[in-house]
């Protein structure tokens, strides 16, 4: 059997393929046709996959060192910016080489395609083969057993004939795939002994390995529809206020693949009855301040029944006609109410984020309807306890029982806009600075003429609806890698061979048991030890101490007697 | 018992208790592996102490999953929350499944020193990262955790087994490259003389040495009976095999691999030098790492003579890292299903999960490239032994340098 060996020079090894067609000669024709060949040939190598393969892991590794913008843009801000990392200098040549966005990058993507297209090269050819081993192939005969075969030796007083039998009987109900050729007019024996042949393994294992890279392109393709047909959006809800119904307008981050339309949309209307949170409190327990709750109860109207209640938990997701919804955020929701010359401006509840560090939440209250423009940079610290000065003493703890508001206050232009601001930060290159003050719930404190009051402390929750079609197929894929890659890796391709022939002079039947494992031969060791033990029971055959173990029978009748009983000999 | 006793006791079962019957084991293990080039009294000693060693590593299983279960009580909850109970439960598995299946699957138990003292180092290595037991962030603690956290840290642990015999197929094949290498140079470039070791030290001894060139004259198997034992040259023939096995020995250079250890196993221990508070505690545990697996590496070099065939090893790394890459494989998809569950997506390309992509992908290289013509053997090796530094680093990297970005505070 020829094996090509990519390593060695070309001339080392035999032609993969005779040139089928004369050299077209030269032009620009036939080196664009010479160059698809060679190219296609190169992807076709296993040292090709394993080149890619290195490639895609020190993509990997570099999108493991450098943060990814779609995952924490804040810290590729500050690479950039030099306050963290290796420096402004380097980050910008991270930039530029796309090293912030390794999964978004053209590198990748080419990479991927590469990868797809050697893959495709190496299945190719190999399910072709595949496909006609499964129609063509027959255990093969042999004409004598190789030192390498695990060998055993039996004899019994059946018959050749009822010993081939036997065996093919016995391989069969194995699931082997068995070429019985005890006869002498059997197809392809010619002047090989009787024998009976028999192979198992390849399919399943070649299958495994198969089936493992196929679901690749499964997966690829849930993937790839994933992406056109999912949607996901947030919207931020404040407990017990009016809550929000499935459409495109109502969500705050709208993200629908490009194949998802308005219609899809189911149209139930959610709304957030309370938000449960609580942490270990005792400073001194193990753990201190780590959450231990995070629960939802809402009251769900689909689009034409009646509002049921449900609960979405951390790890609870809540499902509602194919969509998920999950909690994504949470935070305090302070209602602050301001006041202008006896002129409610702003009157509702805000969602305030946690803040840097995690020590306290911030957000802003916006109110252009004044003049001029009313903002305040509000700071809660949900658990301030009054100090011995009377004044609030700040403190960490996240659970909200002494809150207290801390506002600043500034008049000017707000730049609503005109800026890019969120909703949680105030643009102060338009305002001015007048003063500040802080509020428990319940009080009302004015500020250069503004009152502002802060009657009421709740929380809001970050809810994501998401639904993802392309879940199942990604399932399925990943049941198809898993169990090709089981087989792949665990089924072992085996021959065995039985061959039976008269012991001269003595009447009964000498048998020969020989196999050989491409793969686990430990595995197999075991298995054709028991395969000959059932044999032996199956025939009634007694083992055998054969005369010339290393020179196994040339022919149908061997030389020598061997009746002997003795320890089945295995090599 | 109070919760402090429990956490107490559970500390004490682990170290010195579990560190030390492993690491007794160990060295009686190694001990035994050493008698079986000898005399047949000798050899009857090894026997006698592999049993000494089969009940220290039992007893020292017993006592880490004792651990385990104290721990698991003082705090209620699964051990499997931070670094040191992810290490700690690698180790278990590393050692528990590596055991066995040199045990009992491939009947070797003369490796089972090497598996033990990789458990040992994994065990030191977890006190690295010790925390006081504590609870679990509510996220945290669901069904979906236990399944793909115990199915990646089991990959984990028979990956470290894949590992240690990687590692000990380098250092016999480099032996024997470098005997056979010198055999030729004795020939002037002839491998017509090759077949006689003879030619190296102890003058000429013309032997059946084909059988050394092989893999060693019994390091193949234990039980197997000492063809020279009725020998009249019994004497020279030990004095040969004893000059065959200095060579193998000699044939890796202790500083060359020394520096080599120290220099891989930094690729993964830096990490305790970004991540500690001062600089000088950062570089004592640097240090002490490296240190530890460099005398790891040389006390396994001093054993080089009484490895099995390169072939075994191979073979015995290959079915491990196969079996791990598939707890691996079927662990990550756990832990798509459960970020679909938990954060409502499926794949986010997270350091956790791009750590974890990273091991899978460096792994399939491995399987890929044991396949590959040209590439088997000694290359593949090498990729495996990258592709363990691929995991311990992503392992410790995701956890230490880059926190913050995969933080369970928030929702």
């Amino acid at each position: 059997m020829s094996r090509i060996d990519s390593a060695a020079p070309p001339e080392a090894n035999p032609l993969v393929r005779p040139p089928d067609r004369p050299d077209g000669g030269d032009g620009p024709g036939h080196f664009v046709r010479a160059s698809v060949v060679m190219g296609w040939r190169w992807m076709t190598r296993m040292r090709t996959a394993l080149y890619l393969l290195a490639l895609l892991a020190l993509l990997t590794l570099v999108a493991t060192v450098v943060p990814q913008q779609p995952n924490v843009p804040g810290t590729v801000e500050s690479w950039l910016a030099g306050s963290e990392g290796p420096g402004a200098g380097i980050s910008r040549v991270l930039g530029l080489t796309g090293a912030f966005d390794v999964y978004g990058s053209a590198v990748f993507l080419a990479l991927l395609l590469l990868l797809f297209l050697s893959l495709t090269a190496c299945l190719v050819p190999r399910i072709r083969a595949f496909v006609r081993l499964v129609r063509h192939s027959q255990p093969p005969l042999v004409r004598s057993v190789g030192r390498t075969d695990l060998t055993a030796h039996l004899v019994t007083d059946s018959s050749p004939d009822e010993a081939h039998a036997a065996a093919a009987a016995l391989l069969r109900d194995r699931r082997w795939r068995v070429r019985d050729a005890g006869a002498p007019d059997a197809p392809g024996r010619g002047t090989k002994p009787a024998q009976v042949a028999a192979e198992t393994g390849l399919w399943t294992r070649e299958g495994g390995s198969l089936l493992f890279h196929l679901s690749f392109y499964v997966l690829l393709a849930a993937i790839v529809f994933g992406q056109l047909l999912t949607f996901e959006g947030q919207r931020g809800l404040v407990e017990g206020e009016a809550g929000f119904v499935d459409t495109e307008v109502s969500y705050w981050s709208y993200r629908p693949g490009r194949w998802w339309g308005e219609a899809d949309h189911r149209g139930w209307r959610m709304d957030l009855d309370a938000f449960h949170v609580d942490w270990v409190r005792d400073p001194l327990a193990p753990g201190a301040g780590q959450p231990t709750t995070f629960r939802s109860e809402v009251t769900i109207t689909p689009p034409d029944g009646e509002p049921y209640p449900a609960v979405i938990d951390s790890n609870q997701p809540l499902v509602v006609d194919g969509m998920k919804i999950h909690q994504l955020d949470w935070g305090y929701s302070p209602r602050l109410v301001v006041e202008v010359d006896g002129e409610v401006v702003h009157d509702r509840f805000l969602t305030a984020q946690l803040g840097d560090g995690g020590a306290f939440y911030r957000t802003a209250v916006k109110a252009p309807g004044a003049d001029p423009d009313v903002g305040l940079d509000v700071f809660l610290y949900p658990f301030a306890p009054d100090g011995d000065d009377g004044r609030p003493q700040l403190t960490g703890a996240p659970w909200d029982d002494a809150p207290v508001v801390i506002v600043s206050q500034y008049r000017g232009n707000l730049r609503l806009g005109e800026t890019q601001q969120t909703i949680n930060e105030l643009d102060t290159s338009g305002l001015e600075l007048v003063g500040g003050a802080y509020l428990r719930p319940g009080q009302t404190v004015e500020i250069e003429g503004v009152t502002v009051s802060f009657p009421e402390l709740r929380r809001w929750v970050g809810f994501q609806v998401s639904d993802r079609p392309q879940i199942p197929w990604l399932l399925f894929g990943s049941a198809l890698l898993v169990g090709g890659l089981i087989l792949a890796l665990y089924a072992y391709r085996r021959r065995l061979w039985v061959l039976a022939s008269p012991e001269p002079g003595s009447g009964r039947t000498l048998l020969l048991v020989a196999g050989r494992a491409f793969q686990r031969p430990q595995a197999f060791e075991e298995e054709h030890a028991r395969l000959v033990a059932a044999l032996a029971d199956a025939t009634g055959a007694t083992p055998a101490t054969p005369v010339a173990p290393d020179e196994p029978p040339q022919d149908p009748a061997p030389a020598g007697s061997a009746a002997g009983a003795g320890a089945p000999s295995t090599r | 018992m109070s919760t402090d006793q429990l956490a107490s006791l559970s500390r004490v079962l682990y170290s010195p208790t579990t560190l030390a019957l492993y690491l007794g084991a160990a060295f009686v293990y190694l001990y035994a592996l050493t008698t079986t080039v000898g005399r047949s009294a000798e050899r009857e000693r090894g026997r006698r102490a592999q049993r000494v060693g089969a009940i220290l590593a039992v007893l020292g299983i017993t006592t880490h999953v004792a651990h385990e279960i104290v721990r698991g009580l003082a705090q209620e909850r699964f051990p499997l929350g931070n670094m040191f109970e992810v290490t700690s439960l690698m180790a278990l598995v590393g050692v528990a499944g590596g055991l066995a299946y040199l045990q009992f699957v491939r009947k070797r138990p003369e490796l089972n020193g090497f598996v033990l003292l990789g458990g040992a180092l994994l065990l030191a290595m977890a006190l690295l990262m010790y925390a006081e037991p504590g609870p679990l962030q509510p996220i945290l603690d669901t069904w979906w955790r236990h399944f793909h956290v115990s199915l990646l840290v089991g990959a984990m642990g028979i990956f470290a087994a894949g590992f240690v015999f990687n590692g000990l197929y380098l250092l016999r094949d480099t032996a024997e490259r470098s005997v056979a290498a010198a055999r030729t140079a004795t020939t002037r470039g002839s491998t017509v003389g090759a077949a006689y070791v003879g030619d190296l030290d102890t003058g000429d001894v013309p032997t059946g040495s084909s059988v050394a060139a092989a893999g060693g004259p019994h390091g193949d198997g234990p039980d197997g009976e000492d063809p020279e034992g009725e020998d009249p040259d019994e004497a020279a023939e030990r004095a040969h095999a004893a000059a065959y096995r200095a060579a193998l020995r000699a044939g890796v250079p202790a500083v060359k691999l020394a520096v080599g250890v120290f220099v891989g196993t930094a690729l993964v221990s830096w990490v305790w030098l970004v991540e500690a508070d001062t600089l000088a505690a950062g570089m004592q545990r640097f240090l002490t790492v490296n240190l530890v697996m460099v005398a790891a590496a040389l006390l396994a070099r001093w054993f080089v003579p009484f490895l099995p065939s390169t072939a075994t090893l191979d073979g015995l790394a290959h079915r491990t890292i196969a079996f791990a890459f598939v707890m691996w494989t079927v662990g990550v998809i756990a832990g798509a299903m459960w970020a679909e569950q938990s954060w409502g997506r499926f794949w986010g390309w997270d350091p956790k999960e791009t750590g974890s992509f990273l091991t899978w992908v460096a792994y399939a290289g491995y399987l890929h490239a044991r396949a590959t013509h040209g590439v088997k053997g000694r290359k593949a090796a090498w990729i495996g032994v990258g592709s363990f530094l691929v995991l311990m680093a992503t392992y410790l990297v995701a956890n230490y340098v880059i926190v913050g970005l995969h933080s369970y505070a928030e929702l």
